[in-house]
């Protein structure tokens, strides 16, 4: 049986080390009771050593952890997400409302009226810049795949940085397509025939929508795949991976070329 | 010690009068922890603040030997956790929280104590942290929640072996606040029943109200 150790993969009687401790304390969920003791395998790899590098390691994620826990940068972005979209439909209607005023008297208050508008406006640049430089520096790999608003988009339907690393790449893929979804299972549920959307919001991105219709459902797994990769690097260890951006590129390379 | 008058009960554990009142310390290396007095090495352990100190000195004893291998379960701020440590100086002390405010404070302790092992991480979810944790000697649980005695079971499963004891601390409007405690208490003893041999129960009064606490010893 396979079992996985803070310090390693253990594999009927052998240890692989982790080349990376962290990651591999970070990442030793077994769904069932291991049926020997963690430790004494441990003693046969650190020795006297064993308790001390433990400690250690468990002290370092521990502490990144509740440091990203308590700041909640996470919850800093959806909020400024949706303050956006809230000011985005405000300024929709009030342009409306300015359109009203303005058929009946084109005067100095219309003016007025549209140069707080303007005001609104500009200030809705200054909260894209301010998602744009906390999502680079809180999800420095989705950022790079999917860019810096996509990616706010996702964290904010996800609800948390650390929901978004647990998704697995299917749910990732179909973010913000939930309402199609759902109508198109009700459909076929009630016999009748519909398409099921391949992508949600990642179909915004060019690398999507520009690519043959027949081709964008490849695309959109492959970037999603990703997408899940990076947010969970983002998430426990928050380094930025250049290779999965890269790959992304490549693939659409290829997939536009033929 | 001067005023001293007390006997150490268990390793570290001393109980005795000091200002003409009945004590609880632990003799420690350490500085104070929750603003705690020191007098000369003992810190002093406030029942109030501990449910594991109302107990002690309340002369129930549930015994830690110094080299055990304990799993805390709901650690908070560190306040028990930090007088366990003293006891079993020369043991492991892995302790679970999911709350980050409290765990910041505990992390201080954790950093100046060698056998605390912190885990940031949901007593709920032992798979998540099933290989870090050894098999171990004791389960200590203080979480007040509506599903403890599964949590408690289940943290058991994965790194209970025979003969490992546990402590678990009710209370029973956490559980069901509509029905009588006395009728949760009883449910709860009752499943534990069916996994463990139930070796001491009682309350913690006068220092907390509306609980109980659970010793028992796990069948395996
Ligand atoms: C009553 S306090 C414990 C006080 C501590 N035992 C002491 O005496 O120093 C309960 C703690 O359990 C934590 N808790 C509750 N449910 C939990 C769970 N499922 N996993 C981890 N910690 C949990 C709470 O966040 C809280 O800090």
């Amino acid at each position: 049986m396979r079992y996985k150790l803070w310090f390693g993969e253990y594999d009927d009687g052998s240890v692989r080390i982790s080349d990376n401790l962290k990651k591999s304390f970070l990442n030793c969920f077994n769904s069932e009771p291991i049926p020997f003791s963690v430790s004494e395998v441990g003693k046969k790899t650190f020795g006297d050593e064993y308790y001390s590098i433990l400690r250690k390691v468990a002290i370092e994620v521990a502490r990144e952890l509740v440091e990203r826990e308590l700041k909640r940068e996470d919850r800093y972005v959806i909020a400024l997400v949706r303050a956006l979209d809230e000011i985005n439909s405000s300024v929709n209607l009030l342009e409306e409302k300015l359109e009203e005023i303005r058929e009946v008297r084109d005067g100095r208050l219309a003016s007025e009226f549209e140069r707080r508008i303007a005001i609104l406006k500009s200030f809705r640049g200054e909260i894209e810049r301010e998602i744009e430089e906390v999502m680079r520096k809180i999800a420095p790999n989705v950022s790079e795949i999917v860019g810096e608003k996509l990616g706010a988009r996702l964290l904010e339907r996800a609800g948390s940085l650390k929901k978004l690393a647990e998704f697995p790449a299917s749910t990732i893929q179909v973010i913000g397509a939930e309402k199609s979804l759902f109508k198109a299972l009700s459909r076929l549920k009630r016999g009748k025939r519909a398409r099921t959307p391949k992508h949600g919001i990642i179909f915004q991105h060019p690398f999507i929508k520009t690519l043959p219709r027949r081709k964008r459902g490849k695309m959109a797994r492959f970037m999603a795949g990703k997408i899940s990769i990076g947010a969970r690097i983002d998430y426990f260890r928050g380094e930025i991976n250049e290779k999965l951006s890269e790959e992304v590129r490549l693939k659409y390379e290829r997939l536009s070329r033929n | 010690m001067r005023d001293f008058q007390g006997t150490e009960i268990m390793h570290n554990l001393f109980i005795g009068s000091y200002d003409g009142k009945k004590r609880l310390f632990t003799k420690s290396g350490y500085p104070p922890h929750y603003g705690e007095r020191k007098i000369g090495d003992l810190r002093e352990w406030m029942p109030q603040r501990s449910k594991l100190g109302a107990l002690f000195l309340k002369g129930k004893i549930v015994r830690f030997e110094r080299d055990m291998k304990v799993l805390y379960l709901g650690c908070a701020s560190g306040t028990t956790a930090s007088h366990l440590s003293d006891i079993i100086d020369r043991g492991i002390l892995y302790c679970v929280e999911y709350s980050a405010k409290p765990f910041q404070k505990f992390l201080k302790l954790a950093m100046e104590r060698k056998n605390i092992i912190p885990i940031f991480g949901d007593a709920s979810k032992p798979e998540n942290y099933s290989g870090i944790v050894e098999k171990v000697d004791f389960i200590y649980q203080d979480i007040a929640q509506r599903n403890q005695v599964e949590i408690f079971v289940r943290n058991f499963e994965f790194f209970g072996r025979q003969g490992s004891e546990g402590l678990i601390f009710v209370k029973a409007r956490s559980i069901d606040s509509a029905r009588d405690p006395e009728e949760v208490y009883s449910d709860v003893i009752e499943k534990l029943e069916s996994h463990f041999k139930i070796l001491n129960t009682g309350d913690l009064l006068p220092y907390h109200k509306d609980h109980i606490y659970i010793h028992s010893r796990w069948r395996g």
